[in-house]
């Protein structure tokens, strides 16, 4: 059981109040599934969709893609690729970051570089 | 500090509030007619790449080097627009050539009020070229430098920078602090490679005009911590220069306005509520447009230059979430 389906709906209802076509029907219309299917997940009788969906619903109510597949309890495909690929050095490499505070992480991560202009 | 991910530049400012960041995308577009008339906003056709420049410093000159930053590919006369994305108030400053898209003046890094040379995320969603008038920008179109096009080379006379210019300023984390508590709980360069020497690098110059308001900032200054700023040089480079640097193919050329508007697919406005509207930069509105310069010049006017009818237009508005702005949205039926 994950938190998934309520917080879709509580999202997708903020959205409606100002605006309509945040309706089960139409957002199910532009995401690409069926509102029955939607409507099954807000609800968390079905489990979370696919990557794909879940990625489209993310980015149809303005929410990260990648914090929406956390949710879901998934991780996105390239970053189990990215992983596959080096495994033991980025299972280290997360496992030696998971205490770490978000400021201290930020600064292994690659920054583009401002120069003189 | 700025990350790239996923060809979007991520501004962070964990030491100012852990919610402080913004993402900044360029979004390939059509060119609409530079004849005179106001077009509605055309459609996003998804993000240009956006590449490390440290990652290809050995084909690059020294002055390309020491401006760090990205790099993004560019077709000559194509245009685009710039995506705003954040919950955390911005003030973002962006230029182009190192003049101020908003007012037209010089880059300086600190923020002005009068006139206010920035804009204010997340309340600006959308830049789709230079302030021209009050509710009127000029598209952002990719010219050579060197020929006169550019509004650096209008406003200075010299084709020395090019390209893209932004910093970003969070808002102080107490104002921000006090912002979210009244708020209910859910409201929330001048390019020169070596390998292509023949090449002329890309700046940007004013096109058509489209309906598009830039808001005033609606905090002050007072509100934006100019202390913590985070600044990006993008350099945009042609297609040819793009394979010779990356080895990757650019994006196609998007299609024209003409083919676009025969489909019916659709435009966009966007509405900003009771929001305040800069008034424009008289400096600005008194450059040539791409064609004005190249009747002016005897240069060759640009193709797809004719009039479109535009009868399909989706509204979009401050009150509304949804702020997508695509042409097609291809998804397909998925049942998990």
């Amino acid at each position: 059981m994950t938190h998934f389906g309520p917080t879709i709906r509580d999202i997708r209802e903020r959205l409606r109040r100002d605006d309509r076509s945040y309706s089960v029907r139409q957002v199910a219309r532009r995401v690409g599934i069926e509102p029955a299917y939607l409507s099954k997940i807000e609800r968390s009788e079905v489990a979370p969709p696919s990557e794909a969906t879940t990625v489209r619903l993310a980015q149809e109510l303005g929410e990260d893609p990648d914090v929406m597949l956390a949710l879901a309890g998934k991780v996105s495909a390239d970053l189990q690729a990215i992983i596959r690929k080096r495994p033991r050095l980025f299972a280290d490499l997360i496992r030696q970051l998971k205490e770490v505070p978000d400021e201290a992480v930020l600064r292994v991560v690659r920054e583009v570089r401002d120069g003189k202009w | 500090m700025i990350i790239l991910d996923d060809d979007r530049l991520e501004f962070h400012f964990p030491e100012v509030h852990k919610e402080s960041r913004c993402t900044i995308e360029f979004q390939r577009t059509l060119r609409i007619p530079d004849d005179g008339r106001d077009y509605p906003l055309p459609p996003g056709l998804g993000a240009f790449p956006l590449r490390h420049l440290d990652d290809y410093a050995a084909r690059l000159p020294d002055n390309w080097r020491r401006r760090g930053g990205v790099i993004a590919p560019m077709h000559q006369a194509e245009a685009l627009w710039i995506n705003f994305t954040s919950r955390y108030p911005f003030a973002v400053k962006l230029a182009t050539g190192k003049i101020c898209a908003i007012t037209g003046d010089t880059w300086v890094d600190h923020l002005n009020r009068d006139p206010q040379d920035y804009v204010v995320l997340p309340e600006q969603p959308w830049l789709d070229g230079y302030c021209v008038e009050e509710g009127i920008v000029r598209q952002f179109v990719a010219m050579p430098l060197g020929e006169g096009y550019t509004v650096e080379e209008q406003l200075t006379g010299a084709a020395v920078h090019g390209g893209l210019q932004f910093v970003a300023f969070p808002m102080k984390a107490e104002r921000y602090e006090a912002l979210m508590a009244g708020r209910p709980e859910f409201e929330p360069g001048v390019m020169y490679a070596p390998d292509c020497a023949e090449e002329a690098p890309m700046g940007l110059a004013p096109g058509g005009r489209m309906k598009q308001e830039v808001y005033d900032d609606p905090y002050g200054l007072d509100a934006w911590d100019q202390r913590h700023a985070s600044r990006c040089f993008v350099s945009l480079v042609n297609s040819a220069q793009w394979v010779t640097i990356t080895g990757e193919l650019p994006p196609t050329e998007p299609p024209s306005a003409q083919f676009y508007a025969e489909y019916g697919l659709p435009w966009f406005e966007y509405y900003g509520g009771d929001s305040q509207v800069v008034a424009g930069s008289e400096t600005l509105g008194r450059l040539k447009s791409v064609s004005e310069h190249a009747e002016a010049t005897g240069g060759a006017p640009l193709p797809g230059n004719d009039p479109v009818s535009v009868d399909h237009v989706i509204a979009l508005g401050k009150s509304r979430g949804r702020r997508v702005r695509e042409s097609v949205i291809g998804a397909g039926s998925d049942q998990g």
